[in-house]
This record gives structure tokens, C-alpha cells and sequence, in this order.
């Protein structure tokens, strides 16, 4: 196996041109490192860890910025996420056991896609953009359009991430995460749902509605129906119910060893009425009623 | 291909020429020969191989060996003074948090992290600091009061 350290992004970014599929980038490594146990050892691993100034959250003119190499545990230290990003927060707060927490890092978590990835749908219901540099330049992608599958992004062979631009949210806006697990943060999710509303100016009806699912496609996805169903609607509990069911119509979920299809549809309905229950309370301060 | 690797381990200097795929924790174990440091389920999940790096705890299975060059790095070896343990392992032995004692040390780690982070931890705090260790015999209730015991005796309390 070929092993590269590079110092600069332009020195990671030539050697994925150079070595293209073959090449592995590792960061964190707490997904890659048990790939190259369980797997084959990829021909060439590139490890980016020694890159300096890829690990910062900051906030820049309407923008929180989070370098790809900040750790899910910075995430969750970050005073600024606790305060600008709740949704943010709580991903990084329920993501896995705190020595996982110490090693992974958000830019690991988002190249890896994993349809069941903890901070993925979060990011998404945020509309995050991911920062990535090819050996050509630099592009911006949308979370909405960054996956492709399982274990696939825009990024492809060669570029790599170095941040994560998340615009702020709107000041009232209320967010919530849920997550559904067996064994609490410590498990991969069986389903994870984010929620974030924006109430109009009177409170009453919702100005803005994202809901995004984790865990039950090939990628994560955004619930679009769900989200219409209530956008620009006074917010009623009939009216939550609907979006609730259209969001698990929207999930295409596996059957497998942590949980049938069938099951994860229900859950996704649960948590998807729920969520949007918790995101107007924190938003208005009132009960969904009617 | 391999490299060389300086680190500090329980505050001695090692030198070691490694393989870049090694985990830290095979090299811990196997070459520099700290077998406190447990293989249990070599995935991140158990938390029997849990070392503090740069002061944090950590899964050393699912670290590299290599990103551990110019780091330093406390197993549980580390903690006890000549023959005075230390008294997170003490209050572990006083209380019989031990049962197989395969999971002790990751356990002793991580609560050496909680303590050196927080003086008088929570229950909700210390629910979460060990989350990331599993006792498969399920000593879970003894465990939680050799956490307080030793908090307590850190800060003179009892």
C-alpha cells in the first residue's frame, strides 16, 4: 500500500488526480480504518489529518463555516453550533459514544454517505453547501444534489471536501432531530428525521417547513410533499398528520437486521408528527392544536 | 512502504518504524507491548481499547498508528504510581466493579477522562462518558458507584 501524508489541500487534491479510483482518503478513519480490516487495503491511502486550518466552526456574515476535518465533539462543544444551530447540535450530541466522537469528523461523516449518516440530514434540512476543491478549482455543492448512493457524492474520486457552509437560519425558526435506535446514540439509526420551521410573522401559519429523513433511502432525502403539505398553511394537527403520512410514503426503505421496511415507514410517520410538533413549539412557544 | 513514528506513551519516548495501515491499537499491543490496552470488537464499538490521545479518550482500534506520531498517549499502565493505583482503578476494586475485568481498563480510562474534565460529574454525565464502554457481564450498577467513590476521593470528600 502507497501512503501519503499531504500538508496542503493542492498536495491531496494532485495525488487524488494522480491516483483517482485506487486512492483512499482517510481522515478520522473511523469508518475507513475498519473497511481496510474487514476489506481489502486500498492500493494508496491518502491521509489528509495533517493538513493544518481544517478544523474551525466559525461564523462569517450570515454563514456558519465548519472545516472538514473539526471533530463530531468539537461540533458539540462549539458554543456558537449549541446557539446558532440546535439541529446541528443535536446530531453531534446523539452521534455515537463520546471516543468516536473524540476521532470522526464531520468532513468523514459526509464523504462516507451512508444512507443512515447521523449529521447528513440535518445538513440537508439546513440546504448546507459542501466546499470542494478538485486539482481544476473549487466548487460549491448543495447538499441537495451531494449524493449519489451509499458511499456516493459529486465529490467522485477526486475532489475533496474542505467545508461546510451552512447559512444561518431564519431568528424564529424552530428545529428539532429525532433519532430511532435500540441502543440510544451508541446505535446507527434506524431512522433519523430532521424538522426545521419557520413560522410567519403572526405565528400562526408556517412560512417555511423542511423535513429531511435519514436511514430510509439510498441517500438521505429531503420529504418535498410533506414539506408542501403544510408550507404556507395555518398549522393544524390534521394538516401535521398529512405531512406526516406523506413523509413516509416518500421513505423507500430496506428491510434488514435492524429493522423491516414496514416498521421504518411507521417510525418515519412518528417521528416526522412529532418532529414537526417539537419545531413549531420551539418556534412560536405553542401547541399544535385543532 | 513504512514510516517512522515518534510518540510518547505513559510518558515515555518510543521510536518505532510502523506499517501505514497499523492501528494504534495493534501497535500499542503488539509492538510496543502495553497489552492493557483490550482487543475486543476491533470496530469502534466496545470501548475495551479506549486510550486517552492528547488527553481525550479515544477507540485506539479505529485510530492509526501513524496519526498518533508527535501525540501522547496514556493507557491504563499509566495511571497508577509505583505501587499506589490510581484512585479511579482503586475505587473500582472497593466497590467490586470488576467482574471478567476484560472491559476494566477502557472503563478506567474513560472515567479518568470524565474526572480530569469535570470535578463532580452528573449522573447524566456520567451515563454518558462511559456509554461508549460495554460490560458484557452487565456490571453496570457497580461500575456507576465506583465512578462516584472516586470522584469523591479526588476531591477529598471521603
Amino acid at each position: 500500500m502507497e501512503y501519503f501524508e499531504p500538508k496542503s489541500i493542492g498536495e491531496a487534491t494532485s495525488l487524488l488526480a494522480r491516483y483517482g479510483e485506487s486512492a483512499r482518503v482517510i481522515a478520522g478513519g473511523t469508518d475507513v480504518i475498519v473497511d481496510m480490516k474487514s476489506r481489502e487495503e486500498p492500493s494508496c491511502l491518502v491521509n489528509i489529518k495533517r493538513i493544518p486550518a481544517l478544523s474551525y466552526v466559525r461564523e462569517d456574515k450570515g454563514f456558519l463555516r465548519i472545516g472538514a476535518l473539526t471533530s463530531i465533539r468539537e461540533i458539540e462543544m462549539s458554543s456558537l453550533v449549541r446557539q446558532k444551530l440546535p439541529l446541528l447540535w443535536e446530531a453531534a450530541h446523539q452521534f455515537a459514544s463520546l471516543q468516536i466522537r473524540n476521532t470522526a469528523t464531520i468532513g468523514g461523516n459526509v464523504c462516507r454517505a451512508s444512507p443512515s449518516g447521523e449529521m447528513l440530514a440535518p445538513l440537508l434540512v439546513l440546504e448546507a453547501s459542501a466546499v470542494a476543491r478538485f486539482a481544476r478549482g473549487e466548487k460549491k455543492l448543495p447538499f441537495g444534489e451531494l449524493f449519489l448512493g451509499p458511499g456516493k457524492t459529486l465529490l467522485g474520486a477526486k475532489g475533496l471536501l474542505r467545508e461546510i457552509e451552512i447559512a444561518l437560519p431564519a431568528e424564529r425558526s424552530g428545529s428539532v432531530y429525532l433519532k430511532h435506535a435500540v441502543r440510544g446514540a451508541m446505535d446507527i439509526a434506524m431512522v433519523g428525521v430532521a424538522v426545521l420551521v419557520t413560522p410567519d410573522a403572526g405565528g400562526k401559519k408556517a412560512k417555511d417547513v423542511r423535513i429531511a429523513l435519514g436511514a430510509v433511502a439510498p441517500t438521505p432525502i429531503r420529504a418535498k410533499s410533506a414539506e408542501k403539505a403544510l408550507r404556507g398553511k395555518a398549522v393544524a394537527r390534521a394538516l401535521v398528520e398529512e405531512a406526516a403520512r406523506r413523509a413516509a410514503a416518500a421513505a423507500k426503505p430496506i428491510t434488514d437486521h435492524r429493522a423491516s421496511a414496514e416498521y421504518r415507514r411507521w417510525i418515519v410517520e412518528a417521528l416526522t408528527g412529532k418532529g414537526l410538533a417539537q419545531a413549531w413549539k420551539a418556534a412560536t412557544g405553542k401547541e399544535v392544536d385543532g | 512502504m513504512s514510516l517512522n513514528i515518534r510518540l510518547v506513551v505513559n510518558g515515555r519516548r518510543h521510536a518505532a518504524k510502523i506499517e501505514p495501515s497499523i492501528s494504534l491499537l495493534d501497535f500499542l499491543r503488539d509492538t510496543l507491548g502495553y497489552k492493557g490496552v483490550k482487543i475486543c470488537c476491533n470496530t469502534g464499538e466496545c470501548g475495551a481499547c479506549t486510550i486517552l490521545f492528547n488527553g481525550k479518550p479515544v477507540n485506539s482500534c479505529v485510530v492509526l498508528a501513524a496519526d498518533a506520531a508527535g501525540a501522547q498517549i496514556v493507557t491504563v499502565e499509566g495511571l497508577a504510581e509505583g505501587d499506589k493505583l490510581h484512585p479511579v482503578q482503586q475505587a473500582f476494586i472497593d466497590t467490586g466493579a470488576v467482574q471478567c475485568g476484560y472491559c476494566t481498563p477502557g472503563f478506567i480510562i474513560s472515567v479518568k477522562a470524565l474526572l480530569d474534565r469535570s470535578k463532580n460529574p452528573t449522573a447524566e454525565e456520567i451515563e454518558e462518558a462511559v456509554s461508549g464502554n460495554i460490560c458484557r457481564c452487565t456490571g453496570y450498577a457497580k461500575i456507576v458507584e465506583a465512578i462516584q467513590i472516586a470522584a469523591e476521593r479526588l476531591q477529598g470528600r471521603s
